[in-house]
């Protein structure tokens, strides 16, 4: 066996479900205590939970916010019923850690300029490299109820019902929240 | 341009259109280029907003949160401000493991004895949500090793078998533990502690191998 079947037998097939038993691991270790278990499990979601709070709100936040997070996590640790990924329940609670500064914010709810032009002075680039940043930067500068919608459908997947309770608004609200960001977005994609 | 159909078209991109509905938009796009060509734009937001990237911060932020974990404790250098770049030969990795190994044992004949749980309330992951997949891992990791086992030599080998057999047989004193006193939350950490050494181990050792190739 070549050296590179020879690593990808010993890490690919494994790598996924390996990760998975060594996060339940350190899961359970973080619970009782274990603060360096716990630092593993920061090391490993960090990048999506900033993300996540950088796109929901203003970037100069994130770090903060991202902070409290990751401190909340451990001090939630016991409501942690195994029920599904680390991540994923790590997500969610990002996501509530989010709409609650929100609200402390005083960010009035579901915010949307029709005239989109919010989305004017970002400079599009179409097919480039920078073309992701400038996607952030297109993303950052929508009204705040869509870019909340379009975050948690679009980017993190969430379903138009979940995204409605999480914001206390009808799910027919989020998806035409979402159709403004869409169209929103669609104009940055034309320069 | 906007017609009646212009608010609907995300829902019909994200498949959320009644049949009727759906079958009219349909038959509009067939005759609409506006509407087709803003559909078009629309799955490409879409797909770049799922191409999107995460990105870590660019600060480090851990230090801050350990700070705020433990107020009662000092708390510990970053591993950031500490952390160097080291390389291990077999003989130091293997003299690792074995130290390894001698906490897990110590650590099954202190879970043995009469205690109470390390933690008031209950400890919430139990290894019978992760076992399972575990169990699995190692028996696949073992089977790569059993393959590329030929690339170390005999001593390594057997120091290696060694020190699985010994890591084996701590996790089933703890399992055999863990069976007369299901609930006790310091067997079922320990349980987690020497299966993940055990994972840690083996990826070392096929690491190992695999350099050797």
């Amino acid at each position: 066996m070549s050296r590179q079947a020879l690593e990808a037998a010993s890490l690919i097939p494994d790598q996924m479900a390996a990760a998975a038993d060594a996060e339940a691991a350190d899961t359970a270790l973080a619970a009782s205590g274990d603060a360096s278990a716990f630092e593993r499990l920061y090391r490993t979601h960090v990048a999506r939970v900033h993300s996540l709070v950088r796109r929901m709100l203003d970037a100069d936040e994130a770090d903060d916010l991202t902070q409290d997070v990751f401190v909340r996590a451990w001090q939630k640790l016991s409501t942690f019923r195994g029920e599904s990924a680390f991540g994923t329940w790590l997500h969610r609670l990002a996501v509530n850690v989010v709409l609650a500064r929100r609200k402390t914010l005083g960010v009035e709810r579901g915010r949307y300029r029709t005239d989109e032009a919010a989305l004017d002075g970002v400079s599009g680039r179409r097919e480039t490299p920078e073309m992701s940043v400038d996607f952030e930067e297109a993303l950052s500068r929508l009204p705040d109820g869509a870019r909340q919608v379009f975050v948690l459908h679009d980017v993190a997947g969430y379903r138009h019902e979940e995204i409605a309770r999480m914001l206390g608004v009808v799910p027919g609200t989020s998806k035409s929240q979402l159709h403004h960001a869409r169209m929103a977005l669609r104009r940055y994609l034309d320069r | 341009m906007n017609d009646q159909w212009t608010d609907r078209l995300s829902e019909y991109l994200d498949g959320e259109l009644a049949a009727g509905e759906r079958t009219a938009l349909e038959a509009h796009l067939t005759t609409c280029a506006a509407c087709r060509a803003t559909l078009d734009e629309l799955r490409k937001v879409v797909a770049r907003a799922k191409a999107l990237e995460d990105r870590p911060p660019s600060t480090e932020l851990w230090s801050g949160i350990h700070a705020r974990l433990t107020p009662g404790r000092r708390p510990g250098v970053s591993r950031d401000a500490t952390s160097r770049r080291v390389s291990f030969s077999v003989p130091q990795l293997l003299a690792a493991s074995i130290a390894l190994i001698l906490l897990s044992g110590s650590g099954v004949w202190l879970a043995l004895q009469p205690r109470s749980p390390v933690r008031d309330g209950p400890v919430v992951v139990t290894p019978a949500v992760w076992t399972g997949r575990t169990d699995a891992a190692i028996s696949e990791l073992q089977d790569v090793l059993s393959r590329s086992e030929s690339r170390l030599d005999t001593a390594t080998v057997r120091v290696v078998r060694e020190n699985l057999a010994v890591i084996d047989r701590a996790i089933a004193e703890a399992r055999n533990a863990l069976a007369a006193d299901p609930g006790n939350a310091y067997l079922n950490l320990h349980l987690a502690n020497t299966m993940r050494r055990k994972l840690e181990l083996l990826r070392r050792v096929n690491a190992i191998a695999a350099a050797q190739s």
